[in-house]
């Protein structure tokens, strides 16, 4: 059932919790287990189904995990758990590519040498994607002996959450179990009056922000997929809009997940932190979905350059960085490890050519900015003018280029994407609403010849369009984000609060359980319930 | 080999990698600490440690190191 939903708000949500907390009156391990079969039934709402599927996956990994456990506890065993952990990791990728690639893989197949295979639609069980990474991270983590012991209903705990489980955040079990076994399991009114805030703030995002732009930005992305023309401003519109309404919506679900689990005392890692104020693309990536981040840094990325590095140093060549770096080491050793892990991290959103395309292309951002803190000027005269100028510089280009690359993320097909794309450069022409093209005055005649009216968005669609924009941006780019106004109550783990400079808008809008926070949330907790009922999926519960 | 000689042989390659006679690392010493050692040199001289040590660190120890004196202390058990 969706964080958005009626049955969820009023229904699942407190008899969870009552639960919880009757039974963490009499054991911890009757409340905890309490939280294993709400998040069964949590999941198997969509698809009962959902929960054949996922639970052998789940008891092969446990089981797989136990026998590693032991393996590793004997040194001179090293070769079989090391064939074990490959076995476990063999296994969690096949069992995802099964169910979310075997119809890309059809489809590439006959693409490329022109077959015709048809696969049965396979049902995509939900956040399979996360789910799947959470196992492999917690195999590795147990062959690296940062798991000493586990049982069933930990594992079981660790894994299906409800709070992250569909959507992330992406956690490590040393981070999550401690906190278990250390909950009170009783009603604790700091950590309900966080918890709520926390669940208000995403459920605004979610259902008045995201979903109030994606009015907007649908229609636009409708067209281009059934191939119309789209001239500059909507395809501006479109692009920047899905910017934001992904970040919404995302920002959104996570500030709810932070919650929901600070209902049980519990504190997930941050998953976002204000992306779109980043200056540069390597900071855009160390604030948007930065569990992501952080598991493809440590279990794919950083294994992949350490080798590389160590074959290459062999040979007696040169590594990365440094003053005087190669062109051959920067290629061999982070432009190649970089294109791949993003591809990965491309392909992990969606089984699509697009996707792919999407996660090359900040492979290729990445690769640019790198290239420019290695080899770009070092020399800046003053430290102080290179940052007045190029912050604002990097923070222009982070922005649109994420944008572009948005367009490949939203786009259903190639032609959507490519009508959008020679739509921004201006290839379609640019076009104002008609009644808009009326009242240019005498700057009709001096843009006659390349500004054309048209009856594709009215006017006043134009300028509520322009108006969502507007104002997400002010909210995105100006306002402290979710987790500097709870920073006094450690929102998620180690987000500590920062001293405020004195006269500064974070300082005024901290966040602390007062009348005027209560009257704020409560205004935006009705704005959002009152748009609640439409079937509105998060975007990245699809992942 | 002692922590000292360790650290000795861990300032030789440093200064070597950033070509900076000045850097003088200490058990306590963090990257943010060395003008220049960012994350693709940090690979870079732990690969001419093991070269120069003939050991082989583990990768999830490698990304959980935070202080020389953390390589330096794993570098001695690898030793023997």
């Amino acid at each position: 059932m969706l964080f958005n939903s009626h049955e969820f708000i009023f229904v699942f949500l407190p008899v969870t919790l009552a639960g919880f907390f009757v039974l963490g009156l009499s054991s911890r391990n009757l409340a905890l287990g309490w939280i294993v079969v709400a998040s069964l039934a949590f999941y198997a709402w969509w698809r009962p189904i959902n929960v054949l599927i996922i639970a052998p996956s789940i008891l092969v990994n446990f089981v797989l995990a136990r026998w590693l456990l032991r393996l590793t506890a004997d040194k001179g065993r090293a070769g079989l758990a090391r064939l074990v952990l490959l076995l476990g990791i063999a296994f969690n990728i096949v069992f995802l590519g099964y169910f979310k690639y075997a119809n890309f893989l059809a489809t590439a197949a006959n693409d490329l040498v022109g077959t015709n295979f048809v696969l049965t639609q396979v049902v995509l069980p939900l956040g399979i994607s996360f789910i799947t990474f959470q196992k492999i991270a917690f195999l590795i983590d147990v062959h690296g002996r940062r798991v000493s012991s586990f049982t069933l209903r930990d594992y079981g705990l660790f894994v299906l959450f409800f709070p992250q489980l569909i959507a992330g955040p992406i956690v490590h079990y040393r981070e999550m179990m401690p906190q278990f076994q250390q909950a009170r399991c009783r009603w604790d009114s700091e950590n309900i009056a966080v918890g709520l805030s926390l669940f208000v703030f995403g459920l605004f995002k979610k259902v008045v922000l995201a979903d109030g732009i994606s009015e907007h930005v649908t229609p636009i992305y409708e067209m281009a997929t059934a191939g119309s023309e789209i001239t500059l401003f909507p395809a501006w519109i479109a692009a920047i809009g899905f910017t934001l309404q992904i970040y919404f919506d995302f920002s959104g679900y996570s500030d709810m997940a932070l919650g929901l689990a600070r209902f049980f005392g519990v504190r997930l890692p941050a998953n976002f932190d204000s992306p779109l104020k980043a200056t540069n693309i390597i900071d855009f990536w160390l604030r948007w979905h930065m569990t992501l981040t952080r598991f493809l840094t440590a279990y794919l990325y950083n294994p992949l350059v350490l080798w590389l590095t160590r074959r290459r140093m062999a040979r007696k060549l040169p590594g990365l960085g440094g003053r005087t770096p190669s062109a051959a080491a920067f290629f061999g050793l982070l432009v190649g490890p970089t294109m791949l892990t993003m591809s990965v991290s491309g392909l992990w959103h969606g089984a699509g050519y697009l996707f792919i395309l999407w996660g090359l292309l900040h492979g290729v951002y990445l690769s640019v900015n790198h290239a420019w803190r290695l080899f770009g000027p070092r020399n800046w005269s003053n430290r102080e003018t290179y940052d007045k100028f190029m912050r604002p510089t990097g923070f222009v280009l982070t922005f649109l280029s994420v944008a572009v690359a948005m367009v490949l993320f939203r786009s259903t097909n190639v032609g959507a994407a490519k009508e959008l794309l020679q739509g921004m450069v201006g290839l379609n022409g640019i076009s104002l609403p008609q009644q808009i093209h009326a009242q240019l005055g005498p700057l009709q005649g001096l843009l006659q010849s390349f500004v054309t009216a048209s009856t594709v968005m009215s006017a006043q669609e134009f300028v509520l369009a322009m108006a969502w924009l507007g104002v997400l941006l002010l909210i995105a780019l100006l306002l402290p984000n979710t987790l500097q106004l709870t920073a006094r109550y450690e929102p998620a783990l180690g987000v500590l609060s920062k001293p405020a400079a004195p006269l500064s808008l974070l300082r005024a809008l901290d966040w602390t359980p007062t009348a005027p926070w209560a009257v704020a949330l409560s205004a935006l907790a009705i704005a959002a319930v009152m748009r609640l009922g439409g079937k509105s999926e998060f975007l990245y519960w699809q992942f | 080999m002692t922590d000292p000689d360790l650290l000795t042989v861990f300032t030789r390659i440093l200064r070597d990698l950033l070509g900076d006679d000045s850097i003088v690392l200490a058990m306590s010493t963090r990257r943010n600490d060395v003008d220049g050692w960012d994350s693709l040199m940090y690979v870079t001289f732990i690969v001419a440690i093991e070269l120069e040590l003939k050991i082989k660190y583990r990768v999830a120890d490698v990304e959980s190191f935070e202080t020389v004196g953390d390589i330096v202390t794993e570098a001695r058990t690898l030793l023997g």
